[in-house]
This record gives structure tokens, sequence and C-alpha cells, in this order.
């Protein structure tokens, strides 16, 4: 190969056991997906419906893996060469910054390609059950999905060139992900229909996800399309701005890529306290809380591993959670107001709806990141003998990490609930289902917590444990919904019902009558699910912090 | 802990990965005050057997007592009384220097207002002081390894152990670890330091224990090592010119035990030997050069540092196992 970078990357993700157990995982969960929906029947019938069906759960999953299984390369790449010292051993070398940029993308396009191509057997019994064609078809989706590839591969590597830890990268990188392939779907469903600018805006918001883009292929509506047609060429809009967004990312790493990167200045650990009045005046004022203040001593009846997990996260000091909260805040409350004075078709369930979805949104975003890492980072920095060493109880190190998260999303959970209270003072009979949405959410709250935690403690590399916990997640949250979006064909209502059951998202919506969800009863089958899932994640923990405490 | 009873015992300590043995039948003793070098090559069993006397492993058998506590049996207890420094310093993102030292003593328990004054005491100790608003992840490896054995003193141990303190640091930086050391031994703390920078080690050490292939081979002084290596010492004539080198040669092999070792070095103008005589016996040796008209300008014992001590018991095979002092 030309480039020795893309030998060296490739060869060296595929010579890992992981990736052998990751080959076989897809290939297996494409089968069942086609399997799951084959005909069985002795009759074919010949309009190709069926086939179109089975095709466009695939297509679905096969998205939905490449973005939960890809970012997590790219985003690691440049971070952990950077912090290893190898990429300065790189940029010593004549390759270059282009080569060096190149040879990593097109080792992630690789392994891209081989997920693709690890799913063309299924792909080719679907073809070769009827229905669908070979370029209209198995070719734009084939294509949709290498540019999507190609897009959050670019997006991963970016990220990678200013995050200065794994983890930060994958959370990061996730992060974004979620953002533009999910969330960027939320504007149009509230404003579709409406000759607004926000109509448009978010039609063109839509159309930068894959999601909307692979819909559009398929034949399938908007995810809440409500009847209306749109005329909007979503994948060819979508084809733009992934190009252009890839182009964009790319020539950004690039100018990255160079002895700036390592650049950089210790910090010199400056103290407020040691400066003048007026900049010390000044500083309270912006930041309510100093976050260069002097800290206190920990207090007598805290738990030091809590105030430890708060102080060394980024974004656990206080200034920062004060201004998470005071975001949500004025979020939740700004949406009701925005939608009860500016849009009179809309029904208080459809503000709950959204109100819900960003919560569950905020939750899946911001728990994985706060809780996976929470004790292979110890592992991963060496804190773990230190913190052995303590007199300090495996279950109150545990309590202290696990309070750390807890209280975090305590926080930013009630910062969301004024939009309930504005929306109960409107129509007050909502009171019952705004309660059981709340303890939805707090249910889904801690059971996310708990899995992110369980999963991430079986990992020693606090980047694998994110990734992971995001996965995890993600299947638990997104894979449900692939079945929902089947709701009518293939999958009947049962069947989808017992799928949502496990998903807390679903059921939030469920509960407050969201449409697309109101004709199913998944309350309490969900809670108890959650709550058994929560206890086994629990336990799990427990068990993995023993093992790793016990004495070798 | 009694100044007159051992800080340390080891008594035959095993420890077995499945089919490999990582040590084997380790005993030792160690009093109270002293600085104990655990020096070996990689893999030669003294990260596990500092991890059997902190209670992070468990011994396959034998015990390992720090003062009156079973290492093993109570593991609780070691955490009060002895102080681990790992060879990882275990730094955590956005904490400063100060942050760091409150959240390890608040683990161990220490109350609010005399951990405020513990902190300040340990970082004079290791002359960290300036630091204590610094962000620990942006402290050079020299000044984290002060931070990490002022981190190890918070709950004022009796033992210190402390895996490879020097590795990684500029000459500057390992005086002033070597002296931080000195110092801590001086404030009656126990000691033990594993390290590979003998020199170091031979000025600060009590004691040094060589490990090999998870075997002690040596324990006690650096002299009493060194003298370990060779029961035999080896001597040096320094002549005043190199064409009386071959007679020197002759007159000493006549006069030493038979079939010993002498080598003429013409560049030095010396012949170096080994031999098993006496003082006197070397005083006559040195009479007769003389008398045989061979101009000595001296004539000395080369002393056997700890490196060539260490090499000698490194390059030993299994088998042939050394004299160990206890």
């Amino acid at each position: 190969m030309a480039n020795p970078l893309v030998q060296r990357e490739l060869i060296t993700m595929l010579r890992q056991r992981r990736m052998l157990l990751l080959q076989c995982g897809i290939a297996t969960a494409f089968g069942l997906l086609v399997i799951l929906r084959w005909p069985t029947e002795a009759r074919m019938a010949l309009s190709g419906t069926r086939s179109q069906e089975v095709f466009r759960l695939f297509a679905y999953g096969l998205l939905s893996a490449l973005l939960l299984m890809l970012p997590v390369f790219p985003a690691t790449s440049i971070v952990r060469e950077r912090n290893s010292g190898t990429l300065a051993l790189l940029l010593n070398t004549p390759l270059g910054s282009r080569r060096i940029f190149w040879g990593k993308l097109l080792a992630v396009m690789g392994l891209a390609g081989l997920i693709l191509c690890l799913s063309l057997p299924s792909a080719t019994a679907c073809y070769a059950l009827g229905g669908i064609s070979l370029q209209g078809d198995l070719l734009a989706v084939y294509s949709l999905l290498a540019l999507t590839a190609l897009q959050y591969s670019a997006l991963g590597l970016l990220v990678s060139t200013y995050a200065t830890t794994t983890d930060a990268a994958v959370r990061w990188t996730y992060g974004l992900v979620l953002l533009s392939s999910v969330l960027s779907l939320g504007p149009y469903q509230f404003f579709q229909g409406t000759e607004t600018i926000l109509a448009e805006v978010g039609d063109w918001f839509r159309c930068a996800s894959p999601f909307a883009a692979l819909m559009s292929l398929s034949g399938a509506g908007g995810i809440g399309a409500v009847g209306l047609i749109s005329t909007t060429d979503v994948a060819g809009r979508f084809t733009v701005i992934s190009l252009i967004l890839t182009v964009a990312y790319s020539l950004w790493t690039i100018s990255r890529l160079n002895h700036t990167i390592f650049d950089q200045a210790r910090d010199a650990g400056e103290i407020s306290d040691d400066q003048d009045l007026g900049t010390r005046l000044l500083r309270r004022v912006v930041f309510i809380v100093d976050p260069q203040r002097r800290s206190r001593a920990i207090g007598p009846f805290v738990n030091p591993v809590m105030v430890k997990e708060f102080r060394c996260r980024r974004f656990g000091r206080l200034h920062w959670l004060l201004r998470l909260i005071a975001i949500c805040a004025m979020l939740s409350l700004g949406l009701t107001y925005a939608t009860v004075t500016g849009t009179v078709d809309w029904g208080v369930e459809t503000i709950g709806g959204i109100l819900v979805l960003m919560q569950v949104a905020l939750l899946v975003l911001i728990t994985p990141s706060l809780a996976a890492g929470l004790l292979s980072a110890e592992r991963e920095t060496g804190g773990w003998p230190l913190l052995q060493m303590t007199p300090l109880s495996v279950l109150r190190i545990v309590w202290g990490k696990l309070l750390s998260v807890i209280l975090t999303l305590l926080l930013v959970l009630c910062a969301t609930l004024p939009g309930y209270v504005v929306m109960v003072y409107i129509e007050p009979g909502l009171r019952l289902q705004v309660e059981r949405v709340v303890i939805c959410l707090f249910a889904t709250a801690g059971f996310a917590m708990l899995l992110s935690a369980a999963v991430g403690s079986l990992f020693r590399r606090t980047a694998s444990a994110t990734a992971m916990a995001y996965a995890a997640l993600l299947a638990v949250c997104g894979a449900p919904l692939l079945v929902w979006l089947g709701r009518d064909a293939p999958f009947g209502h049962d069947t989808v019902e017992r799928a949502l059951l496990i998903n807390p998202v679903a059921a939030a919506l469920s509960v407050i009558r969201s449409t697309g969800f109101r004709d199913y009863q998944l309350i309490p089958g969900n809670w108890w699910f959650l709550g058994i899932g929560s206890v086994v994640c629990l336990l799990v923990l427990i068990g993995q912090t023993r093992r790793i405490s016990r004495p070798q | 802990m009694n100044s007159n009873k051992p800080a340390v015992v080891i008594e035959h300590l095993t420890k077995r990965y499945g089919g490999f043995t990582a040590l084997e039948d380790l005993s030792l003793t160690l009093p109270a005050g002293q600085i104990l070098g655990l020096i070996g090559p990689n893999g030669a069993g003294k990260t596990t057997a500092i991890k059997i006397l902190v209670g992070l492993a468990k011994p396959t058998s034998g015990t390992a007592r720090i003062g009156d506590v079973d290492c093993v049996a109570d593991a609780r207890r070691i955490k009060q009384l002895v102080g681990y420094m790992p060879d990882r310093f275990g730094s955590y993102d956005n904490m400063r220097v100060r942050e760091y030292l409150d959240f390890f003593g608040a683990a161990f328990g220490i109350p609010r207002r005399a951990r405020i004054q513990r902190i300040e005491e340990v970082l004079e100790t290791t002359n960290t002081a300036y630091m204590r608003d610094k962000f620990v992840e942006s402290l050079s490896h020299g000044m984290q390894q002060r931070v990490g054995i002022a981190r190890t003193l918070l709950h004022d141990p009796q033992v210190l152990i402390l895996d490879e303190p020097a590795n990684g640091l500029d000459p500057q930086a390992r005086i002033e670890m070597r002296d931080l050391l000195i110092r801590l031994a001086k404030l009656g703390k126990t000691l033990i330091v594993t390290s590979h920078i003998l020199p170091e080690l031979s000025r600060i050490c009590d004691r040094v224990a060589i490990l090999t292939h998870g075997r002690l081979r040596a324990f006690g002084t650096v002299d009493e090592i060194s003298r370990q290596v060779s029961q035999r010492r080896t001597m040096e004539a320094l002549l005043a010119s190199p064409e009386q080198l071959a007679v020197a040669a002759s007159v000493i092999r006549e006069l030493i035990e038979p079939g010993a070792e002498v080598i003429e070095a013409p560049a030095d103008a010396a012949v170096r030997f080994k031999t098993a005589l006496l003082e006197a016996q070397l005083g006559e040796l040195l009479t007769q050069l003389i008398q045989r008209g061979i101009r000595v300008t001296q004539f000395r014992e080369v002393q056997t540092d700890l490196e060539a001590a260490f090499m000698s018991f490194a390059n030993q095979k299994d088998g042939e196992k050394a004299s160990i002092g206890k």
C-alpha cells in the first residue's frame, strides 16, 4: 500500500480479537435481521412489498450499526497517537499532514468498507427476493452509507485533534453524531406544514441526517410525517451537505496536524484569590462560582470520592453545572412559551413530546459520558491502586462515584421540569400523565446511569468503556425504534409493543400520548424492565468493583 | 512502632501465577528507621513483593508483617501503617495539587482542620509548597514524583514503600529525591525503595536486597554484599613504567595462590589480581616487589561497587545460589 499509515492502522485494527468478534457479530446480526422477516408463506406476492419491507429494516439496521461502531475508531485515532508520543514521530517523517490525514481516513474507511461488505450477503438475499432494484435501491443505499461513513470519520478525526484524552474524544464524537443524525430530525417534526422560516430551517436540518436521507431513499415518510407529503429532495440535499461537511472537516483537520497541536503551555494554575479585588469581583459576576477560586477542604460528612469526581470532571465544577442547569431551565420554559403562544394547532401532547424527547436526548447524551468511565478511568490513569490503599470500602467508593452522577442528572432533570409545570397549569387534567412522565424520566436516568457504569466497568480503557456504554444505551433506546418504524408493515401492533416495552423513550412518549406512541400500553411493563435492569446492572457494577479490588 | 522491633518481617514468601513463579521463598527483616533498596532486573519480583507488602496481592505461601500487622490477614490496618507510591503517579484531571492531597487526606479520614495543616506540612517536607495551586496533570515528572511522596506521607505512615521513585528523573531531580529520602529516614520512617539507578541506592540505603528470577540473591549492607560477590579481593599495583609489568606479574604469580587470575594492563601500567591473602601477606608481597627493584607507585584494593555486585548476581544462573545474609 502506498500510504504506510493505512497498512499500520488497518492491519493493527483488524489484528485485535475484538475485531474478529465484531465481524462475526455483524454478519450474524444482519443474517438474523433478514431471516426474521423472510417470507415463510407458500405463496409469494409479486409486488415486492415484502422484500422492500425487509430491505428497509435491513438498511436502518445497517446505518445504525455503522453509526454505533465506526465513530470510536477515528475519534481515538489522533489523540491516542498524540498521548503516546507517536504523532510527534509521524509529524517528524516526510509524510506530511495531508498524507497522515488521508492514511488515517482511508484506514477507517477500510473498516467501514469491511462492515458494509459483511452486510452484502444479507443485502443480496433481499435483492434475490425481488422488488428492489440494483441501482435505485441497493447501490443508492450503499452510496449513502459510504458517504455517511466518510462524513463521520472526518468528523471523528477532527474531534480527535482537539481532544486531550481518548474518552473525551469519544464523548464529543458520539455527541455530535447523535446531534447531527437524530436530533437534527427534531425541529422539522414540530414545524412541518407551516410556512415559516423555522419550517424551512427545520427542513434543512432534517436533510443533514442520514436517517432522513435513508427514509427518503427507501420510500418511507418522515418519522413524524403526520400525513404530510414533503417535496424536498432529502437524499440530494444530504449528499451536498455531507460532501461539504466532509471537505470542511478534512481541511480543518489537516490544518491542525502540525507542531501547533503540541504547542500548548502548561497551565500556570492561576488563582483568583491572589488577584486584586476588582478582578475578583468581576470574575464573581461572570462566573457566579469562580472556577479559579481556592476550593475549600472536603467537609466531614461528604463522600470524598464524590467530591473528587466532581472536581476532576471538566464539566463537573459548579460553574459549569450552573450553566448547564440554567440552559436546561431556559430551554424548557422557552420551548413551552414559544409553542403555547406561537402555534395554536399544537396540543399539550405535542409540547410534552418535544420536552420528553429533549430530556431523553440529553440523558442519552450526557449519562454515558459521566458514568461509563467511573472505574476504567481510575484503572487507566493508575488511580485505582491509590484508592485501594485508602481505608475507603469498595461500596463507599462506588457510592461516591454514583452519587456524583446522580446529583448531576438530578439537577439537569429538575432544571427541565418547569416546562411540565406550565403544561399542567395550561391543562390541569394532564397532571397524572405528567407525574408518570416524570417517573419515566427518573427511571430512565437511573437505568442509563447504571447501564453505562456496569458496561463501562467491564473495560480497562475509558475510550472503550465510553464507546460501549453509548452503544449499549443507544441500542436500548434506538433498536426498538427501528421496529417501531416498521409498525404498520412488516411488524404488527403486538410485536412493536413488545419491542417498545424495553424502551424508556417510547414509554415516556406513550404516557404523554405523543403521536405514534399513544396506541401502545407500555406502563408498567417498562418500569419493571428498567427496575430489574437497573438492579442487574448495579450488581454487575458492584461485582466488577469487588473483583478488581481483590488482592491478586 | 517500637524502634527495637523490626519494622518489616518477610518469611518464606512465595507467589505463583499458574505455572510461573514470580517470587520464591523470600525472607528478610528490616529494622525500623532504615532504608532498604530492593534491586533486580525487570521481572525479578520486586513489584510482586511490594504488592504483597501493601496488601494488593496475596502470597501463595509465607507471611509478611509490617510491625505486628499481617499484610494478608489485616490489609485494612496495613493501609494506615504503610504509605505506598506505585511506579505510576495516578493523576486526576483538573485537580490542583492541594485538592489532590485534600482528597487523599479525606479518604484516609483525617479531620478537616488537621488535614489542612497536614497538607501544608507534607508540602513543606517534600519542598512542593510552591506547587499547591498547580494542576497535577500539568506537573513535570519530577514534580509529580515529589507530590506522590507528599501523598504517601499524608496519613503519617511508619513505613514508606516507593516503587521506582527516581525513575525518569533528571540528575538535579534525582539528587533532590535522594535528599528527600534521607530526610524522611531521619524523621524515623522506614523506607523500602526499588530502583534501577544503583549508585543512588548505594548512597542512601542502609541495606540492599538483590532479587533475580523471583529469588533473593543477596541481602545486607552494600559492603557485605560486595564481599559476598567475591571472597577474593581484587588488588591493583600501579607501576612507575609499563616496562616492569612482566616482572611484576611473575613476582605476584609466585607469591599468591596458584592459578589465581593476574592481569597486566599496559595502558594503565598496572597489574590486577584476585587473591584471598590477608593484610599481612599482602604487605609481604609489596615488600617483595620493592626489594626486586619494581617501582610501585600505588598498591590498593579495587572496591566492588553495587553495580558490579548486581551484575554478578544478575548473571548467576538459578542453580548458583549465593550465600545470603539475613
